[in-house]
């Protein structure tokens, strides 16, 4: 409550007190071409060589003192623009910046020069979208994800697992946001494709260190994802036919200059290619796979100070499964739905207001069927949520925000229902669980001096676990089961804490600084799996009486430096991540529904570290451009109930992880690029000694995860050929020939996954087979691979 | 949850491909392992052995020379006690062998050649009964081993028929009728054998088998009746079965069903188990050790059975 009584004084005072010596430039930075916003463009004071950069919103601010200055505007792929200005009062400058080139999705020049140097951020990347358009591609579908995991500190824990790891956290640390929504399950296909449909990806931002205190609620990382805002100028329609899926992107203006709205569609045809190879005699004829997503946004300027943005997200995935034989039949769906709805305000200059509404919702089903008995089983979690963030601009070298978050979740862990002909049989209630996240933070980004950047925040989070709930006690021999019921509202439990956070960088010359940063985060929700894989069968947990928060508390130190004019960016930095209360199934626990007990009941908790130190080395500027990078990394975790105690490694427990990518660009028709991973292999636990019991051959497993699995290497490359842009017509008047631009714009997209044909484990078991009568018995370990080379082409237009 | 696993994992197999590899397993340690049952009406019979290392040889001598002779072994049932008999392959009573084969699951002829042992009670007055507690010691190697079950009230199925498939008129499931007792836990486990004469002039299924998931809790159905079905487990590896009526009872088969009723110990023992033979090789779910109840370390179970018979001819 003082929490809150502090924010609203906070609000009231910065309403209320401008200061007068002082002068503020503000406006919005938009491309010339489509009118959407631009984030992060940089806006430079040149003579005070001060400057700023644009938020998620495509808003700036900046005060200084009056004078006569000129100011520079630059973004990524756009071109500069100067202004001079007189400045003896405050001044609104929108600016609209050109694309650098013509070529479709080409881009050149990076307009964040220096920022690997400069910014307090660290453990943070932005990616290029139109970047990794020319990025080798899996079967052609350009993935963020994928992308993302050939960073430093980023990892997936094999092909075809969901999710990511970022230094040494599970999948579930990773908060990722869709326009601020939150996405409980980002992939598709077990992770061989993400949700994220790059033709409606406008910005991807992952934060793996310092995070600032406007996000929380997970402890490993962030990524923003920002959908494009569609067209404000004309209607264009963009799209790509591949090999397993195509995507069709419309967007146009609602009203020129004023409005606009973007829809893309995607779906995969993997179903249509089952269906022709299993024919209808086949005793699985009407099996199949296939996955669709949805991106809508729609956003109108209601006036130079107020805009609103609707933004929505809508994905399914859906395998099937038939055997006439056995009358036997399964449906398994399961997708995201995201909404949000943002109201951004400019009650000054200085002063900007975004206020959020939320839902998020993700649920698995599994029903069956054979013969008379049917079974269904469903999780998932569903979010509504609202927030309201402020960003002050009191100087150019002070930035305040602050804020408040509230989320209302109901989960879903597991509930099944089961049935005969005759007979239903008692699954119990569906357990649903309940619980309010709200949050209140802020934080301050100031110059100390010219040399010394601060980040510093202070979040504090609360939890309430509510009713309506029934606590299962399960008791032992000796004492029956017991249980304890809750009423709607009723509060069973309550967490609360503060997260503080500080980041910071050291410049020590034009061209190098040291940067740090402290991170310290409590998360609420939590991600319970029974496999060695990340599945869609994962179940989302809450807190709740018995599952406490989990904590962590991250520090890093890097060291960043540029070379040559900012054509190469380098920089290491070492982490050292605390983790408590992280949350495992128990050994061989079996959950199967929610009867007479509790999910939880399943689950034990103990601690993690990890650290490491990476290294990055970039070359952002010219033809060729890409990167290598290199962790050494080591991640453990210590559970009082699991592996009798004793420390052991996490799954995804990676010693050496290098990557090199990159992109080059031959000529205005050819790009070439190519990416590369080598990781040390994935843990697993095997068994390491057979029994026999009845006549059946038993097996024993050893300490957990303390087997290795051969390293991970893979080579892809592309190659995009973009058409001429232009048609060569002889002028009636002159007779000259001349070049006109193509109303159509289209590009040919190679990709061959996996160059090498390297046998990569997916997973590796332990089989035995034949008889020990018959003298052929033998125990054997198999390896898995999913993926030999995988040629794929796609076809992107535009128009 | 577990069939959503299963289901998923076939379509990785069919999609992915499948090699050998030489990958090196570290931590193998040698344990005991007791397997000991008791039912009611019968003798305890006690097998003990030893683990295997992951990578030993795995032919018939390699797993007869696990089994453990010497050991001393008591049984309790809490008012008397009586240290079981070692009964050796290379030495039983005429007319054993047979059961002695059946028992350890090899071939007669190898009894002789071979010092496998059990251990068992010839006094009648330590042999199972309905409601009592058995408690078992086994000392072996300066170390002691104990565990303790109960053998549970029986329960009878309401009614055992046979019906044919849609399309096959002579072959299909058995069906039965259970009347499960309510506000008390009730665990089960389904064996069968055909006893129908083959042409040896013997029963052609010499032991009861278990079928697929044998084993099954009162959670879903306390106190309810209901109908369920379970395939004939017998057939599935005969090469005179077509693969249209595997899993199939014929027109004709004589069956007789033993339904045993255990302990939560005990079930929870055999679930794991056969959760562990279903999953090999699933990289979807946790290691699954199967839990024990003995102490000090042993694996396997001593398990205490009530089981009820009924004999099921197979006529529409």
């Amino acid at each position: 409550m003082k929490f809150i009584f502090v924010f609203f004084f906070l609000s009231l005072f910065v309403l209320s007190g401008q200061s007068q010596s002082n002068q503020t430039l503000s406006g919005y930075v938009s491309d010339a071409k489509t009118g959407e916003t631009v984030i992060g463009a940089k806006i430079t004071i040149n003579e005070l060589k001060l400057g700023t950069t644009t938020n998620n919103y495509g808003f700036y601010s900046l005060t200084a003192k009056k004078g006569s200055y000129t100011i520079t505007f630059s973004a990524a792929g756009k071109e500069s623009l100067t202004k001079s200005i007189e400045f003896t009062k405050d001044t609104t400058i929108s600016v609209e910046l050109s694309a650098q080139t013509t070529q479709l999705g080409e881009v050149t020049i990076n307009g964040k020069q220096g920022d690997n140097v400069n910014s307090a951020k660290i453990g943070q990347i932005e990616l290029e979208v139109e970047k990794i358009k020319t990025l080798p591609a899996f079967m052609g579908e350009v993935d963020v994800i994928k992308t993302i995991q050939l960073l430093p500190g980023v990892s997936s824990v094999s092909e075809g697992g969901q999710g990511f790891y970022v230094r040494g956290g599970g999948p579930d640390q990773n908060l990722v946001l869709l326009d601020e929504g939150v996405v409980y399950n980002a992939a598709h296909l077990f992770g061989f494709f993400s949700v994220f449909n790059v033709d409606a990806v406008k910005s991807v931002n992952l934060i793996k260190g310092g995070i600032p205190a406007n996000f929380g609620g997970r402890l490993s990382s962030v990524l923003e994802v920002n959908m494009n805002e569609g067209n404000y100028k004309k209607f264009k329609v963009k799209g790509g036919i591949g090999a397993i899926a195509s995507r069709l992107t419309i967007e146009g203006p609602l009203k020129k200059d004023k409005g606009s709205f973007i829809i893309s569609g995607r779906r995969t045809y993997i179903d249509l290619i089952m269906k022709a190879a299993i024919p209808d005699s086949s005793p699985f004829a009407g099996s199949g796979y296939y996955f669709y997503d949805m991106n809508l946004k729609l956003n109108y300027r209601l006036s130079e100070k107020d805009r609103i943005f609707l933004s929505g997200y809508y994905g399914k995935d859906l395998f099937f499964f038939r055997s006439k034989e056995d009358d036997f039949g399964v449906d398994m769906p399961w997708g995201n739905g995201i909404a949000a709805l943002r109201w951004n305000h400019l009650f000054s200059n200085k002063l900007f207001m975004n206020l959020t509404s939320t839902f998020s919702d993700y649920q698995f089903s599994f029903g069956s069927k054979q013969d008379e008995f049917s079974i269904s089983l469903m999780s998932g979690v569903r979010d509504v949520g609202a927030k309201v963030d402020f960003s002050y601009f009191p100087s150019t070298r002070h930035k305040l925000k602050w804020g408040l978050d509230y989320i209302y979740h109901t989960f879903n862990p597991s509930s099944v229902s089961a049935e005969t002909e005759d007979v239903v049989f008692d699954t119990g209630e569906a357990q649903k669980l309940y619980s309010h996240e709200t949050a209140a933070y802020i934080l301050d980004e100031f110059d100390l001096n010219e040399k010394i950047k601060i980040n510093a925040g202070l979040r504090y989070s609360a939890f309430a676990h509510v009713g309506p709930f029934t606590r299962y006690i399960k008791g032992d021999i000796s004492t029956p089961d017991t249980s304890n019921s809750y009423n709607k509202g009723d509060l069973i439990k309550f967490y609360n804490g503060l997260e503080p956070r500080i980041s910071g960088r050291w410049l020590l010359s034009d061209n190098s600084s040291i940067k740090a940063g402290y991170t310290y985060n409590y998360q609420y929700v939590h991600l319970t799996s029974l496999s060695a894989v990340s599945l869609p069968t994962d179940i989302w947990y809450p807190t709740t009486d018995k599952a406490k928060p989990q904590k962590g508390w991250q520090g890093s130190v890097g060291y960043f430096h540029n070379f040559m004019n900012n054509t190469y960016e380098a920089s290491v930095e070492i982490y050292y991540k605390g983790m408590k209360n992280l949350i495992e199934f128990k050994e061989g626990a079996l959950p199967g529904d929610n009867l007479n007990d509790n999910t939880d009941n399943l689950l034990v908790f103990g601690d993690g570290w990890a650290y490491g130190i990476e290294f990055f080395f970039k070359k952002a500027l010219g033809d060729f451009t890409g990167w290598v990078g290199y962790t050494w990394s080591k991640t453990e975790r210590k559970f009082p109930d699991l592996n009798n105690g004793d420390v052991f490694p996490a799954k995804y427990d990676r010693r050496h992880d290098l990557t090199v990518v990159g992109s080059y660009k031959l000529n205005d028709r050819w790009t070439f690029g190519a990416s590369f991973i080598y990781a040390t292999g994935n843990t697993l636990t095997l068994p390491t000694s057979w029994y026999v019991q009845e006549q059946a051959l038993l097996f024993n497993y050893g300490a957990r995860n303390s087997t290795r699995l051969a390293p991970y290497h893979r080579l892809d490359l592309s190659a995009t050929l973009y058409d001429k842009g232009y048609k060569t017509k002889t002028d009636p008047g002159t007779g000259e020939e001349i070049k006109v631009p193509k109303r159509v714009r289209s590009n040919w997209s190679f990709s061959v996954y996996n160059v090498y044909n390297r046998a990569n484990p997916f997973f590796v078991y332990v089989d035995n087979d034949g008889d020990f009568l018959n003298g052929d018995f033998k125990i054997s370990v198999k390896q898995v691979t999913l993926f030999p080379i995988i040629p794929s082409v796609t076809w992107n237009f535009e128009f | 949850m577990t069939k959503a696993i299963i289901f998923i994992l076939t379509i990785v197999f069919i999609w992915g491909c499948t090699k050998e590899i030489d990958i090196e397993i570290p931590g193998y340690k040698e344990q005991i392992v007791i397997d000991g049952s008791i039912e009611t009406g019968m003798p305890p019979i006690v097998l003990i052995s030893k683990s295997k290392d992951i990578f030993s040889p795995t032919n018939l001598d390699a797993f007869l020379n696990g089994f453990v002779s010497g050991a001393t072994v008591i049984i309790s049932n809490g008012f008397i006690s009586d240290t079981l008999d070692e009964i050796c392959s290379d030495n039983l009573p005429p007319g054993t062998e047979e059961i002695a084969a059946n028992l350890l699951g090899i071939p007669v002829s190898e009894l002789a050649t071979n010092k496998l042992c059990a251990y068992t009670s010839f006094n009648s007055d330590i042999w199972g009964e309905v409601g009592k507690t058995y408690q078992l010691t086994v000392q072996f190697d300066g170390k002691e081993y104990q565990a303790t079950t109960e053998i549970k009230p029986t329960t009878a199925l309401d009614d055992l028929y046979w019906k044919p498939e849609d399309n096959l008129t002579n072959y299909g499931f058995s069906w039965a009728k259970l009347s499960d007792p309510a506000g008390q836990y009730d665990a089960y486990r389904w064996q069968v054998k055909r006893i129908n004469t083959g042409l040896d002039g013997q029963p052609i299924d010499p032991i009861f088998t278990p079928t697929f998931n044998p084993v099954f809790d009162d959670d879903f159905f306390d106190g309810l009746t209901f109908d369920f079905f379970y395939e004939n487990p017998m057939v599935w590896n005969d090469p005179n079965v077509p693969d249209e009526y595997k899993g199939f009872y014929a027109l004709g088969d004589t069956v007789v069903v033993k339904l045993s009723k255990m302990d939560r110990t005990t079930f929870e023992f055999l679930e794991k188990k056969y959760n562990q033979i279903y999953s090999a090789g699933n990289p979807f779910s946790t290691p699954i050790n199967i839990p024990t109840n003995f102490s000090n370390g042993a694996l396997g179970i001593w398990a205490g059975y009530s089981p009820w018979y009924d004999t099921l001819i197979c006529q529409p």
